[in-house]
């Protein structure tokens, strides 16, 4: 069975036909992606099917990686902090280093192409050191919230711009005023992945034994990197404001790793300092292969947290609704779009927030059952691959008819 | 009946572009009524129809949306919900009313509301991309028959997206049935139903009512279970 077909059971016939009819005029369009990492993180997961459905509907479609030694993944994690707000210290050195790096790729990396979208600020540099003509078009696609980036990361990153017929941002709330046109995409997340398809009960009922969590009490589920932008003290803390009310309430942190983020260890030992002896909390480091584990931890959860204090989109907001679960997440970035209170799940501000709700639907079984139907009714119109790539190719198109007459 | 052309489905995506503005008071909300762009004020009026996810939003439009929630003025959410910009001439005329109100509502009030941080309004334009589906209905049934299973896409732009571009005159639907010559009153239902002040969703079932209506039995049985395998 062909990679489309297989989604016409979740998506409908009607959709899949739509993506054919718009990709046809797109035919033998050579498109490249490029970011830092193969494996861990929303980006890789999102080019990990986007670039074989782009290559079924016609598209001469490639995924490139940048490579660098670990000094540059230190830096391009500052340049990721910073571009999020985050004050960071940057030397000269630190500059010319991304600039060298991306230097080496441009020679290195198989960039001849009609469209070349790079993803986030580690290759961002790219055009510069590219041979005139060699790209038609270069679209920079940002994932995280830039719209009060560091000062000084920001006077580092403009300068690419100007190289950039269009960006792309997951929001609007996430933009800054650019002199290229900003086109507003979502992500999206597979619903047949490993991480998101329907598991055999036995495989849920033999991972919780594995991680030594009883699948009789209830368990509260956050799954993120190990990152201070995610808040798992905060989650601890709302944790341990519950327990006198819920006695044999479980909590499963489960961060994955990824090459470009060198900061995770030192959240996960502070974490794992935090939730101390408790037995009920478990703080899972997992392999970035691990989707299926993840997978039956929310399947197994009666409520998602994503307590952030600064998020990108927040797919796994989006995994925990397209489980019919309800979502308590922090009220910034992307989940202010896909958590609406009594709705979806509730948005919270504080530990004593997320604690104050998690009581409320720990109570209320018919109303977090309701809310769980919404949630994944809500990612079946909004948030899946399918209208993903259909955005994809409409932007495409669109730069196609006007380009100069999309800049605001 | 008349033989027109068959009616042509046609489905839309809408490219969406930030603007690099927001507002976080009413004075800005005065400024942007003002001065946007024309797609701006189209998209947060109109084509954020296609945004509309629960049956709950009280409001069919963002600014009207955004004044009750954002900045908590419930009087000038409610005078904002209360503009139809389909009935407007022009894209002008749709300025100059909602700068009327929004004015009207400045010049009263003793304090500027601001909006708490994270409840902006960030200013999006979009255009609309259509393209022919390539699926065609010859008559009068085989069109009911299709409206359980249109994407909402598809409603969109033969409803909302025919209104604007006809000056509020008419929706796809019942202009190409007045030409096949079906029974005036159908269309002149269909060309009555209040579009702007449904979701997409309450759209597409207040149609399927009025089919139901113009149809003989058989046929509107056929139309009943199409809804059901849709739903």
């Amino acid at each position: 069975m062909r990679l489309l077909d297989r989604y016409e059971e979740v998506v409908g016939h009607q959709e899949i036909e739509r993506l054919r009819h718009l990709a046809s005029g797109l035919k033998g369009r050579r498109i490249v992606h490029v970011n830092s990492t193969k494996t861990g993180g929303g980006v890789a997961e999102i080019l990990g099917w986007m670039i074989p459905m782009m290559q079924e509907l016609g598209l001469d479609a490639h995924w490139e990686v940048i490579t660098g030694p670990p000094e540059f993944y230190r830096v391009t994690k500052m340049f990721h902090n910073g571009l999020q707000g985050m004050p960071v210290s940057l030397r000269p050195r630190d500059l010319d280093l991304h600039l060298d790096v991306n230097r080496e790729n441009a020679q290195r990396l198989m960039l001849e192409a009609d469209v070349v979208l790079v993803h986030d600020p580690q290759p961002i540099y790219l055009p510069r050191f590219t041979p005139t003509g060699r790209v038609g078009r270069w679209i920079w696609r940002c994932h995280v919230d830039a719209s009060r980036p560091a000062r000084s990361v920001w006077k580092h990153l403009e300068g690419a711009i100007p190289h950039y017929t269009a960006a792309v941002f997951s929001m609007a709330a996430f933009t800054r005023p650019l002199p290229c046109p900003m086109f507003l995409v979502p992500p999206s997340i597979d619903p047949l992945s490993d991480k998101n398809c329907s598991l055999p009960e036995a495989e849920r009922l033999e991972t919780l034994s594995s991680l030594g969590i009883d699948p009789e009490r209830p368990l509260l589920v956050q799954v993120s990197r190990f990152d201070r932008f995610k808040d798992p003290l905060g989650v601890i803390e709302a944790y341990r404001l519950l327990k006198p009310y819920y006695p044999k309430l479980q909590l499963a942190l489960a961060g994955g790793t990824a090459d470009d983020d060198p900061e995770g260890a030192e959240v996960l030992r502070e974490v794992t300092e935090q939730a101390g002896d408790d037995e009920d909390i478990k703080v899972l480091l997992l392999p970035p292969d691990a989707h299926r584990v993840i997978n039956a931890l929310q399947r197994s959860a009666v409520i998602i947290l994503q307590k952030s204090l600064k998020e990108g989109f927040g797919l796994t907001v989006t995994e925990g609704l397209w489980k019919s679960k309800p979502v308590i997440g922090g009220a910034c970035g992307g989940i202010t779009i896909q958590v609406h209170d009594y709705q979806t799940g509730f948005r919270v501000h504080s530990p004593a927030g997320a604690a104050y709700r998690i009581r409320y639907l720990l109570r209320y079984a018919d109303k977090r059952q309701r809310m769980g139907r919404t949630g994944h009714d809500f990612v079946r119109e909004h948030f899946l691959l399918t209208r993903h790539l259909r955005d994809y190719l409409t932007m495409l198109l669109t730069l196609d008819q006007a380009p100069s007459a999309l800049v605001a | 009946m008349n033989s027109p052309e068959p009616f042509a489905l046609f489905d839309c995506n809408l490219a969406r572009l930030a603007v690099g503005k927001s507002c976080t008071n009413l004075r800005e909300l005065l400024d942007v009524v003002r001065t946007a762009s024309d797609a701006t004020l189209e998209h947060h009026m109109m084509r954020c129809a296609l945004d509309d996810h629960f049956e709950l939003y009280e409001f069919p439009n963002d600014l009207a949306r955004w004044c009750w929630d954002g900045l908590g003025d419930d009087v000038l959410g409610e005078q904002l919900g209360l503009i139809d910009p389909y009935q407007s001439a022009s894209p002008a005329a749709l300025r100059a009313a909602l700068t009327n109100v929004v004015e009207e509502r400045l010049w009263v009030l003793d304090r500027v509301p601001w909006c708490k941080p994270g409840l902006e309004l960030h200013l999006i334009e979009s255009r609309v991309f259509a393209y022919a589906t390539g699926e065609q209905f010859a008559t009068l049934a085989a069109l009911a028959e299709a409206i359980p299973r249109l994407p909402l896409r598809s409603l969109f732009y033969h409803v909302h997206e025919a209104r604007r571009r006809t000056a509020g005159r008419t929706d796809d639907f019942s202009d190409w049935l007045e030409q096949y010559g079906a029974d005036p009153a159908l269309v002149a239902q269909l060309r009555a139903v209040d579009f702007y002040f449904l979701n997409l969703n309450q759209l597409r079932a207040e149609f399927m009512d009025i089919f139901r209506q113009h149809l003989p039995e058989t046929q509107a049985v056929m139309m009943a279970a199409g809804s059901e395998v849709r739903g």
